[in-house]
């Protein structure tokens, strides 16, 4: 009786935060906060997609990449080169995006199976370094007029406005960025809700667990691990498309990329490994964390006058700081952290029920 | 005709010589322990049959299909299971999860895939941990966690290694029918790693006894007992 009550509880609880979710993210953001915010919240969005396909890859499947911010360029890329010099719209992009980013996943996936660890870090390390030295080279310098070394261009304001089937609330280039990110980032939710309880998930644990005995139950390891690659890099990958909308341009450079792959990697820790939602709730905090500590400096501490420069200097050390102090109190994550804490009070106050009426 | 044939199998690491051209044969529905001091080449010799160590020379056939031509996540498929040494569960996922992951080659899981794993672990006595977690439940519970995600894969052959290590000696009693009632039950043969000797005779119809990676005897329980060089090999060890 009480199991059911809690599970009952607990499915309206989680009833009524999707209604609030589905409110504050398909409502009050777009239509509420002006233009910057709502597209810093498309970025911390798309960060989130690309930390679920990390998510599913390091959390998991186990395999750790610190390069992944290179199939977010490849996105990022196709999606730009796409719209500005042969035309097509953003949302045409995407499938060839996914196609190729998961495609390359699995050309990169394949000669990753002979590393482990530490190791396969550091090729995947490579591709960051590697993938900017590829669009100096290759990327056609027509497309670059404006800028100066591996950019596309600056897209036309044209190509950035709502296409004409969205519904009318969407009416400007925030709003359709924000959307189109949002709908993606659903979409991929749902996805990964799907595939870690599927057959295919239990076995990406697996193999992460205990791969000679995952052998031995018959399951093919090196192609769930290339197939894990691969479907990260395909989150990644469209996560890069999302970013031509948000920030208007396509660019690369070897420290951008590789910042990109660590910020990743930070919100799949800080919203917590193995866990559907959490590396969305990490790319909003990764995003939103330089703001929220430089909004909340005091203008002066004791005599120290703080201006710009110094807020500037001091956030990421404060954010630092606040890694290091959430992986202490809560080393699973917040939610992975948040869930077991109410799992642990659910199970003893039902105990605590339970046991007199019982005796 | 045998189910599993083992013929010359020569394992090398570097120097040593864990199994030195070692055959033997298991029947349907046999039920044989493969015994010998630590370090004899009992555990090289199912990491061969599981394909996880590459022999440098001889034949496994299991069936009709040479193993030796298969990689490992193809064994589980011709109806060969095991269990490990050292405890080889899955601690993330539930009890009844490591069960369904025992029967992956059986495809998507439905509703009787399902019903299959909870038949399993309440024939185990498991069927009130399901739905917790592996990680942190007792050492001999674990045991038989591991022992009903093999069993989950509806084998023919089922090897375990060393089921007995580690568990009470009320416990290794209840072990020991457990072997033959599965046996009975779901209708396979059980190749057996095992230095509870009083188990191992009481259970086994053959017992092939290794030592520095060679047979040096082989027979039923009673023949073995009195081999000379089995005692020799056990320096002093009572064989009762
Ligand atoms: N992966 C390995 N690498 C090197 N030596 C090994 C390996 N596996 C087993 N051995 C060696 O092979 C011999 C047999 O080991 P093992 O099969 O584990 O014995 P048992 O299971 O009978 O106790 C031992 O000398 C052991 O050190
Ligand atoms: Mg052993």
């Amino acid at each position: 009786m009480t199991a059911d009550r809690a599970r009952i509880i607990r499915l309206g609880v989680a009833f009524a935060l999707l209604i609030a979710a589905v409110y504050v993210f398909g409502w009050y953001i777009p239509q509420f906060y002006e233009q910057g915010t709502t597209y810093l919240w498309a970025e911390a969005l798309y960060i989130g997609v690309a930390a679920m396909g990390l998510n599913l890859l390091t959390g998991y499947n186990g395999q750790v990449s610190i390069g992944h911010g290179a199939f977010f360029g490849l996105g990022m890329y196709t999606t730009a080169i796409l719209m500005q010099s042969h035309d097509w719209s953003f949302t045409e992009t995407l499938p060839v995006v996914a196609a190729l980013s998961f495609g390359v996943g699995v050309l990169v996936g394949f000669p990753a199976l002979r590393v482990k660890g530490l190791y396969l870090a550091l090729v995947t390390l490579g591709l960051a370094v590697l993938f900017p030295q590829l669009t100096n080279r290759f990327v056609p310098h027509d497309l670059c007029k404006t800028c100066g070394t591996s950019q596309v261009g600056e897209l036309r304001r044209v190509k950035l406005l709502p296409p004409s089937w969205t519904p009318t609330f969407i009416k400007h280039p925030d709003q359709w960025a924000y959307y189109a990110t949002l709908t993606i980032a659903v979409i991929g939710i749902v996805a990964l809700f799907l595939i870690v309880r599927s057959r295919f998930g239990r076995a990406l644990i697996a193999v992460r667990d205990h791969e000679a005995a995952a052998e031995t139950v018959g399951i093919n390891v090196a192609r769930v691990k290339v197939i894990a690659f691969a479907t990260s890099a395909l989150y990644a990958g469209v996560a890069g498309s999302c970013f031509v909308l948000v920030k208007r341009l396509a660019t690369a450079s070897s420290v951008s990329v590789f910042q990109l792959s660590i910020e990743f990697l930070v919100a799949v820790v800080i919203g917590g490994t193995a866990t559907v939602v959490g590396p969305l709730v990490g790319g909003i905090i990764v995003v939103f964390s330089g703001r929220w500590i430089s909004e909340s400096f005091p203008s002066t501490i004791l005599f120290w006058h703080i201006n710009d420069s110094v807020k500037n200097l001091l956030s990421p050390a404060i954010f630092g700081i606040g890694l290091i102090l959430l992986m202490y109190v809560l080393p699973d994550g917040i939610v992975g952290g948040g869930r077991r804490i109410v799992n642990s009070r659910l199970r003893s106050l039902r105990r605590g029920k339970t046991s007199p009426a019982s005796t | 005709m045998a189910l599993l044939s083992v013929e010359n199998v020569r394992v090398e690491f570097g120097g040593i010589v864990a199994l030195a051209d070692l055959s033997f044969t298991i029947d349907a529905g046999q039920i044989c322990a493969l015994i010998g001091p630590n370090g004899a080449g009992k555990t090289t010799l199912f990491n061969c049959v599981s394909r996880l160590y590459e022999p440098t020379s001889g034949r496994i056939d299991f069936d009709g299909h040479n193993l030796l031509r298969l990689p490992a996540h193809r064994i589980a498929r011709l109806g060969i299971s095991r269990t490990f040494q050292n405890l080889a569960l899955f601690p993330a996922l539930t009890v009844v999860e490591n069960v369904l992951v025992g029967g992956y080659t059986h495809g998507r899981v439905n509703a009787k895939r399902r019903a299959e794993a909870h038949a399993i672990l309440e024939r185990l006595s498991l069927d009130d941990m399901a739905n917790r977690p592996a990680v942190g439940l007792p050492y001999g519970t674990l045991k038989r966690v591991e022992i009903a995600r093999a069993l989950a894969a509806r084998p023919r052959l089922l090897l375990l290694d060393e089921p007995a290590a580690g568990l009470t000696h009320s416990e290794v009693d209840e072990l020991g029918e457990l072997i033959r009632a599965v046996r009975d039950e779901f209708d396979l043969s059980v190749l057996l790693v095992e230095h509870h000797m009083a188990m191992v005779m009481s259970i086994s119809e053959k017992v092939v006894v290794l030592d520095f990676g060679s047979k040096i005897a082989e027979g039923t329980p009673a023949d073995v007992r009195d081999d000379p060089r089995v005692v020799e090999a056990y320096l002093g060890t009572t064989v009762s």
